[in-house]
């Protein structure tokens, strides 16, 4: 019995050989709809905030710096490519790229960061009709936003007009931590 | 009489007024409150029913009425309902009767409770910290509504987790924090008496994530299944559709019946991945590589045809509440079944060459036995459930996505060992190709994504099981008001099953640990300290916490790493 098992054992190795791929001489053909590096456009980015609001990893950051700029971040080096801002993106602004090979030494290298120059509502200082019917992807962080770039960190934290005292706030965000 | 009406009746009579109410709204799950006195007694009433353990879920009630919920979860398996017992103790004297001493697998939920909520639990045998940090403070409950879900604590030195006192005439050998034969870094201490081990105390939870926290403070409804199926790096779609199920059960949304089908398909792309990864890594364990090597070779096709298909290797992000987000086109559809020939074909072939391997045989056969009423006392799950002869299997019993219409075989063993288990999740790939085959033949058209219409209506409780390839998962969810659930329970396989090593390993050989512990599948993560031993004095040092995070802070700088460290 422990000669058969053997026997077939070395047949089941030597019938398909080495199919090891001599990557990255060699490179496999990228599926077409391989979920990759996200592309921001932003000749068509309104500047709504939907993908910040629904990124799962919450790597996408809105900061309004005063009443007419919006400064938008993504940061690549916590990105889950789930493609879920591609999906939310009223204006298809966003696209799921094939390219995957996106090690680098530099944060920065993969970090996208946009400044929109936004007009302002007479009625309501930011307000967007998202084309969205599904009711658990309405956006819930209306208004100016003040996430803290620097730390990378998403503050749940809007108010309606623009309010220099909560940006200065966010400048001074800490975790919240009962050390010394 | 319904098995509903059965159970009412019988909890009134020994329990009289201690029975507040038994909810009627949904026919598959049977809502029991109880007063806090009578937990013990009504949970021992369900399980005399025939019904199985499955977990236990806090939660922080303390806005709404002052008190901390704990709702203990049973399984009716001949009649596919759940039964969950809810209580509630007062936040000031959060006390309330133990279960563990009749239900021997609720210990680690309870200890969970209690790390976690601060509710605790009067006549539990082990009290002891299981998720938490050693160094976590007093007094700080993580899953309470008013701890951020980003604090984070002062840390202490020179806390260590006090474990298990060795059996007398036995010696402690440590595995882990990281250890050659295990893939993920986990501690155990095995007390053995020369080669034969006497006992094992666990201490995990190193890496404990707070994902839950983070779902149920941070992001909404639909963005919790792309972090549930980061839980688990070889069943993520599992988690993502038992979080998706128990959200459209709350909401009681009903799918299209072609994304249960695309469900039911990703479910079983998954487990025939998942089982030939692990046996591959079970002929890893057991010094047999030739298997690993050739496991996984067949592995990699259905990674690719899950990349073509959903855009990503793994976690696949196919499935959202409501349905899921891609199609399968009549030319995907070609290209599964052409890899399923491919994988079955392979398969074949290396399960005709390993069946009658006598080296297999002596590693495996008769290694980690237990019985079959030991297998139920702990409420095993899964293969290793099945290969003691346990039959229960969460698509037959407890039917979700498209699995009523899908027909398949069940494999139950009753040798009770690691080859069991073995031969059980070979015999499952077969299966699932099976199923795979059903789903496109059976699958019908139509849209494959609903839309919610409305908010989903807070303070609505839901439960579901899926059938992971290592065993059952099991979700509980309760919906909460800002678009995203207010509490959120995961129970993963490895849970219960995690709690039965100690007496797998009973009178075992310690050279059989590995595979022992290999053939639950574990899926777990931690970390400890590092030791630094200086070779030139030979003298052995403990990096302290602070020193490491200095450490991994100057790591950009490489001139003053770890050399600097050691020549200060």
């Amino acid at each position: 019995m422990w000669l058969t098992s053997k026997i077939k054992q070395i047949l089941m190795v030597m019938k398909p050989g080495v199919v090891t791929l001599d990557y990255p001489n060699e490179r496999p053909p990228v599926p077409a709809n391989l979920r990759g590096q996200p592309v921001f456009d932003h000749q068509k980015c309104i500047g709504c905030g939907g993908c910040s609001d629904h990124c799962p990893a919450r790597c996408i950051l809105v900061r309004d710096v005063c009443q007419e700029l919006r400064v938008m971040l993504y940061d690549g080096s916590r990105c889950t490519y789930c493609g879920r801002c591609a999906d939310i993106c009223p204006e298809k602004a966003i696209t799921m790229s094939n390219s995957f090979e996106i090690a680098c030494d530099q944060k920065e290298d993969i970090t996208t960061r946009m400044e929109l120059f936004m007009m302002t509502c007479q009625r309501c200082g930011r307000c967007y009709e998202m084309e969205k019917t599904n009711a658990i992807d309405r956006i819930n962080l209306k208004g100016f936003r003040y996430d803290n770039l620097e730390q990378r960190a998403l503050i749940r934290k809007t108010s309606e007009t623009f309010d220099p005292a909560l940006l200065k706030e966010s400048d001074n965000y800490q975790r919240p931590s009962d050390k010394e | 009489m319904s098995k509903r009406k059965e159970l009412e009746a019988k909890l009134i009579a020994h329990l009289r007024d201690d029975v507040v109410c038994v909810e009627k709204t949904d026919p598959r799950t049977i809502f029991i409150d109880v007063k806090r006195a009578g937990i013990r007694e009504a949970s021992k009433i369900i399980t005399t029913a025939g019904a199985r353990y499955l977990c236990s879920v806090g939660y922080d009630n303390i806005e709404r009425d002052g008190t901390l919920g704990m709702i203990h979860t049973f399984a009716l398996d001949d009649s596919d309902q759940f039964v969950c017992c809810r209580t509630s103790a007062p936040v000031g004297d959060p006390v309330i009767e133990s279960i563990t001493p009749d239900l021997p697998s609720a210990g680690w939920s309870e200890r969970e409770v209690t790390d976690l909520l601060g509710l605790r639990f009067a006549g539990h045998p082990k009290p002891k910290k299981l998720v938490l940090a050693d160094d976590w403070p007093d007094g700080i409950y993580p899953l309470r509504k008013d701890v951020p879900h980003n604090f984070v604590p002062k840390g202490a030195e020179d806390v260590a987790y006090e474990l298990d006192e060795a059996p007398p005439g036995t010696k402690i050998v440590p595995v882990g924090p990281f250890h050659p034969s295990l893939h993920e870094p986990e501690h155990f201490a095995v007390y053995v008496d020369g080669e034969t081990i006497k006992g094992c105390d666990y201490r995990g939870f190193m890496t404990h994530r707070g994902i839950e926290k983070l779902c149920t403070t941070q992001i909404s409804y639909n963005e919790v299944p792309f972090i549930a199926e980061r839980i688990c790096g070889i069943c993520g779609s599992v988690h993502a559709t038992a979080f998706s199920q128990a959200v459209e059960s709350a909401a009681g949304l009903v799918i299209p019946r072609r994304a249960e089908f695309i469900r039911t398909m990703m479910l079983e792309f998954e487990r025939i991945h998942s089982n030939l990864l692990w046996l591959g890594v079970a002929g890893h364990l057991i010094g047999f590589d030739t298997v690993f090597m050739q496991a996984w070779r067949v592995r990699e096709q259905i990674m690719w045809l899950c990349e073509r298909l959903t855009g990503n290797r793994k976690t696949y992000g196919m499935i959202l509440v409501g349905g899921v987000r891609r199609d399968i086109t009549p030319e995907i559809a070609d290209d599964i079944r052409r890899v399923m020939k491919n994988i079955e074909d392979d398969l074949t072939i290396i399960h005709r060459a390993i069946e009658k391997d006598t080296s297999i045989h002596k590693r495996t056969k008769g290694v980690g036995t237990i019985t079959k009423q030991q297998a139920l006392d702990w409420s095993l799950v899964g293969p290793v459930a099945r290969a003691r002869g346990v039959d229960i299997d969460a698509r037959r019993d407890h039917p979700y996505a498209a699995y009523d219409e899908m027909k398949f075989e069940v494999p139950v063993l009753d040798s009770c060992d690691v080859w069991a288990t073995l031969v059980i999740r070979v015999v499952e790939t077969f299966e699932a190709i099976k199923i795979v085959r059903q789903c496109l033949d059976k699958m019908p058209g139509g849209e494959f994504f609903v839309e919610m219409k409305d908010k989903i209506p807070a303070q609505r409780h839901a439960i579901t099981v899926v059938e992971a390839p290592r065993g059952e998962s099991v979700h509980y969810v309760i919906t909460g008001e800002d678009n995203r659930p207010e509490r959120w329970r995961v129970r993963a396989p490895t849970f219960p099953n995690l709690q039965a090593v100690p007496l797998m390993l009973l009178d075992e050989q310690f050279g059989d640990f590995p595979i022992i512990m290999g053939s639950i599948d574990p899926c777990f993560s931690c970390t400890d300290r590092v030791a630094v031993v200086d070779l030139q004095t030979g003298q052995s040092s403990s990096i302290t916490k602070a020193e490491l995070d200095a450490l991994s802070r100057r790591a950009q700088s490489p001139s003053h790493s770890l050399q600097t460290m050691l020549r200060g």
